[in-house]
């Protein structure tokens, strides 16, 4: 028999770790069940977001004409196009025009609500059809008949003035008949939250309501639907420019269908980064999971892996195998995760559909798909190198009697380098991909602290532990010892138990912030009430009014214009860059005022107000921290189209606002001199000093819109409402991914305790031989258990306090105020659900007869 | 062809010492060894536990590096190589027959005994492990795993695996510890009669006089010195 050949390779040596490493899994997969359900989730959790997101994002492209009402949409506020502008569009396509304003609907009976008021033509809806309860078409619902006008309304609004078809209400000055409810309407989207229900009428209708006043605040929308030939996007495009180009002054706000909802669009993205941010959590909660079952995989082939060596095997090839393995895992979590993950469209669509005002277009997204199967095959790798490369140096000696070789702690650099280059792909994936690279660099950042910090959280421990004074209490000495002997389970669980309560105490507070902000008890301060389109010349009999009506309640007052920024700096505003915070100033029309005295509730920090009479060129006083953001500073030059003209002011001062008080605050204010002679309304507050009761102002808005038709009521409580309902459903879904990753850190632990089960039975067996009763033992556990969850729970109610006060003052620009009961008392559950888990664990250890297993020993 | 073709002794040792442990523990194991083994000798190595049996077995087979001396196997200084390059080496020199058989629990035993050839790319890795668990009378057992195999068997698949490759230098430390004194004397003549069908160098470690006394030569170490030599 001749020797062996001395050169490894050819088609058999390639394949001949992935051959060993599918002979050793033959067994089954026993062992790494909770391998494979952490990666599965937090794919799951990925790929469910992402395809959500894309479903949606498709639903929206392809409705993007309906959402739009048409191929290219023009809005102007407080104004209509002139007939030169109306001529050209109407020369280009099919024109449809409508105005939308808020107003107040008065019911018979003298009750009133606020309603979001559409004048339509009879052109509308160009693409899609309103849908009517009963059964007709819009002409028919909004048609003058006999001399009144009809109307559609959205079901809230009969449910709230308790109306029923057939019934009138008054608005403004006009009396309409409420024909027929209405079920759809197809460019509804476009518009983003409304603090009222829809009342739809014809244009006639409104014109003769009166609500049509010089400054009022109307929304004027022009939809154009182009001919079919015309309607391409480069075609759409050289439109949108030739329209810009002719009516550079126009000042409207110019959507196409290719951008049609684009504040919907953002919010998704923002939502979906923040869902898919929580998967990542998942994740990598996930990832200490797979370490752990890599790690006494790898311990449980220590005799496997050192006989390799010794018939020859390099350290390299050992690791090859098991790598073989651990991405055959990854792969079957990652493609249970995949199919989970794709299929949450289709179910959200086929369970909650109806439900749901959104256009979800359920359909496979290969590319959210592969990219969270690279997700979880890149954490996988990261946690599982470690471990692995350990196993490069297992000793051979292992396999005699008398060998006392130790293994090294660290493995080689080559692997270290190996888990900091996937670390770091994950982590430039997630920064990259991400909608907001801010947020997504300081999550990275966070993340990695945290894991570095809950090491040190565990080092520190099993350190004080090994210090501490010798217990007299033999329990006591029993549960300190485990706590820092070698192979004890304080990193593990002080890991995947601390990322729990972190993120616990986190989702836990800013829900309480979210609530308390925007449904709870409002600011001592804040108004009951905003009043608008308050004509100019009706301004001082309003006061007087208001004051007559509640004369203990504070009445603020003030000029109310509409405009939009077009440049800043000297440059245009599409060109600029603005910070996060500051960029919602350009999105749309803002508010805007003028005063000759610094606004209450503001203070000048910079710069210097003008005087009482100024009649100098234009100036204007800029909110601080939104010019800081716009990148402007005293003396830099805006220009802001208000009313269809450019106004070119400098910027005379900054100021500090007091935005939580709810009060009357404005990004701009001019000096009155700008706006002289200039059409507009006013708005006022009302303040009642103890907060005003139900029947105060109920009083107040019958009285308001009995007297003052025309004027819009807006109640603070239920403009909050409808806020609250919106903040309900993010809640939930924040709560809804949070409960994957708190999911993923309960596997953890719970792997993570039952990899400690040997030991604990070796223990259990040794103790007992030795005279401690099972009661003792029991004792000792619990100690141990108990020691280790408060000492984690501290570090992650702190963490997680921290993170909360983070996001809400940070990234959200919300007050914080902590809460500590429910913080607590979840953390309270945590902890006790560790020391179950624990005991449940050692239970059938203790139960263990010394002499089998001193035998196997 | 047994191994390297280099004239020499198989094993050539001198001045080997070794120690193992950290700090306050550690115990200098080895200690000035100086041993020469012939090729295709059989050499019984006997001493009472501690003494450094098992230890100077591994350094013999490359599995543990001497702190200081020489060791020349097959002519190749083993000192000189790095870890993957003394794994190799092993793979195509030294069979190993352990005292608890160390078969890998998830693999047949043909597998078990087709690792070595495999890790060293043979291509019939396969046919020749089944022609070596023929050998050791276990052509019926070879898709068996080792749980489903006696202590007896599962040593006469470890001995199939230790000479699968062809080596050089069989080494076996305690082959009979975990066995019956019938299986044992079973094992022993299959250890002897590869030896002797190969031309292979043979180093048993064995508490048991008579079994050393099967071997042409005994070495007897003492509180890790060679603390005499001579014909069983």
């Amino acid at each position: 028999m001749s020797a062996v050949s001395l050169a490894p390779g050819g088609g058999a040596g390639r394949w001949l770790a992935a051959r060993f490493a599918l002979r050793e899994m033959r067994g089954g997969l026993r062992g790494f069940y909770i391998f494979i359900a952490c990666i599965a989730l937090g794919v799951t959790a990925i790929a469910g977001v992402g395809s959500l997101a894309g479903s949606l994002t498709d639903g929206l492209a392809r409705e993007s004409r309906v959402i739009l009402g048409g191929d290219l949409s023009l809005g102007l506020i407080h104004r209509e196009a002139d007939p030169a502008q109306i001529g050209y569009l109407a020369s280009r396509g099919t024109l449809s025009t409508t105005a939308s304003l808020r107003a107040m609907a008065r019911a018979a009976d003298g009750n009133a609500a606020l309603v979001e008021l559409k004048a339509v033509d009879a052109a509308y809806p160009l693409i899609g059809a309103v849908r009517l309860q009963p059964d007709m078409t819009l002409a028919a619902a909004i048609a003058e008949r006999d001399g009144v006008y009809g109307a559609a309304a959205d079901p809230t609004l009969l449910a709230r003035l308790d109306l029923k078809p057939g019934d009138g209400v008054t608005i403004g000055n006009a009396s309409v008949e409420i024909r027929a409810e209405i079920t759809g309407e197809p460019d509804r989207l476009s518009i983003g939250i409304g603090f009222g229900p829809r009342l739809m009428v014809s244009e006639a209708a409104l014109r003769a309501s009166g609500l049509i006043q010089p400054g009022s605040l109307v929304r004027w929308q022009y939809r154009l639907a182009l001919p079919e030939h015309q309607a391409d996007d480069r075609r759409l495009s050289d439109l949108r420019a030739d329209v810009t180009r002719r009516f550079p002054d126009a000042g409207w706000e110019i959507r196409t269908r290719t951008n049609a909802s684009p504040m919907l669009e953002r919010n998704v993205e923002r939502f979906t980064q923040f869902l898919t941010i929580v998967g990542l959590t998942a994740l990598l909660v996930g990832g200490v999971g797979v370490g752990n079952a890599v790690k006494s995989h790898l311990d449980r082939r220590r005799e496997t892996i050192a006989t390799m060596k010794a018939l020859g095997a390099t350290g390299t090839r050992v690791v090859a195998i098991y790598l073989t393995q651990v991405i055959v895992l990854a792969a079957i979590g990652g493609a249970i995760g995949l199919v989970c993950g794709a299929i949450i469209p289709f179910a959200v669509t086929g369970l909650f559909g109806a439900m749901i005002p959104l256009p979800i277009e359920p359909a496979l997204q290969p590319g959210q798909l592969i990219l969270s199967f690279i997700y979880g095959l890149l954490t996988a790798l990261t946690f599982a190198l470690w471990p692995l490369g350990r196993a490069h140096d297992v000793p051979v000696g292992a396999l005699f009697r008398d060998a006392v070789a130790p293994q090294p702690a660290w493995p080689r650099r080559g692997y270290i380098g190996a888990v900091i280059a996937c670390a770091a792909m994950l982590g430039v994936l997630s920064v990259v991909l991400s909608y907001d690279k801010r947020v997504a660099l300081v999550y990275v950042g966070a993340a990695a602290a945290t894991f570095l910090l809950l090491r040190l959280v565990a080092a520190g421990l099993m350190a004080i532990a090994r210090h501490a004074p010798r217990a007299r209490s033999t329990v006591l000495r029993m549960a300190v010892a485990n706590i820092h002997r070698p192979a004890a389970l304080t990193p593990t669980i002080v890991l995947s138990l601390g990322l729990g309560i972190a993120l616990l105490v986190t989702v836990i507070e800013i829900d309480g912030n979210l609530r308390r902000q925007f449904t709870a008890a409002l600011p001592e301060k804040a108004p009951s009430f905003y009043f608008l389109d308050i004509p100019s010349d009706d301004a001082g009999r309003f006061e007087g009014f208001l004051r007559g009506l509640a004369p203990a309640a504070k009445l603020e007052e003030v000029p109310l214009l509409r405009g939009r920024i077009v440049a800043a700096g000297g440059t245009q505003a599409e060109n600029l860059k603005p910070s996060q915070d500051a960029a919602w100033v350009l999105q749309s029309d803002r508010g805007l005022t003028y005063s000759d005295v610094v606004p209450v509730g503001s203070r000048v920090v910079e710069g210097q107000w003008w005087g009482p009479d100024y009649e100098g060129p234009p100036l204007v006083s800029f909110e601080q921290k939104i010019a800081q953001g716009l990148g402007l500073k005293v003396g830099d030059p805006v220009t802001v189209n208000v009313l269809g003209r450019n106004i070119n002011a400098t910027i005379a001062n900054l100021r500090k606002l007091d935005w939580e008080s709810l009060g009357i605050n404005f990004v701009l204010v001019f000096p009155p001199n700008t706006f002289r002679g200039a059409p507009h309304t006013h708005m006022a507050t009302l303040t009642y000093p103890d907060g005003g009761s139900a029947a105060q102002e109920s009083a107040v808005i019958r009285a308001v819109a009995r007297d003052f038709p025309t004027v819009t009521t807006v109640r603070v409580k239920d403009a909050l409402d409808a806020i609250g309902g919106l903040i309900g459903n993010l809640v939930l879904g924040i709560r809804a991914a949070s409960a994957v990753t708190l999911l993923a850190a309960g596997l953890v632990l719970g792997g993570a305790l039952a990899a400690g089960h040997q030991h604990r039975v070796y223990d259990a067996v040794i103790l007992k031989t030795l005279g401690a009763t099972r009661r003792r033992l029991l004792t000792a556990y619990l100690i141990e258990y108990l020691l280790l969850g408060v000492a984690t729970a501290v570090f992650g109610v702190l963490s997680g306090s921290l993170a909360a006060w983070l996001i809400t003052s940070q990234l959200m620009n919300l007050g914080f105020q902590w809460a500590a009961i429910p913080a607590i008392a979840a953390t309270c559950g945590a902890v006790a659900l560790t020391v179950v888990l624990g005991l449940l664990g050692t239970f059938s250890a203790l139960g263990q007869k010394p002499a089998p297993v001193l035998r196997n020993l | 062809m047994n191994g390297n073709s280099k004239a020499g002794p198989a094993i050539a040792l001198a001045g080997v010492n070794l120690s193992l442990g950290e700090g306050a523990a550690r115990v200098h194991i080895l200690k000035d060894i100086a041993l020469n083994i012939g090729r295709g000798e059989a050499i019984g190595m006997v001493g009472p536990s501690g003494s450094g049996k098992s230890t100077l077995l591994m350094v013999m087979a490359g599995l543990e590096r001497a702190d200081s001396g020489s060791v020349r196997v097959t002519g190749e200084n083993l000192g000189a190589l790095d870890e993957d390059a003394l794994a190799r080496f092993r793979g195509r020199h030294i069979g190993i027959v352990f005292q608890s058989f160390h078969l890998i629990p998830t693999m047949t035993a043909l597998e078990n005994v087709a690792v070595p050839l495999e890790l060293a790319g043979v291509a019939d890795a396969q046919q020749r492990a089944a022609q070596e668990l023929s050998a050791v009378g276990l052509a019926e057992r070879m898709q068996h795993y080792p749980t489903q195999l006696s202590g007896g068997e599962q040593q006469r698949v470890a001995i199939a695996r230790a000479l699968a490759p062809d080596p050089a230098i069989l080494v076996a430390d305690e082959p009979t510890g975990n066995l019956d004194e019938a299986t044992g004397t079973q094992i022993i003549d299959l250890l002897f009669a590869g030896h002797q069908r190969r031309a292979t160098t043979l180093i048993l470690v064995t508490h048991d006089p008579a079994l050393a006394a099967r071997c042409e030569r005994v070495v007897r170490l003492r509180s890790g010195r060679i603390d005499g030599e001579g014909p069983a």
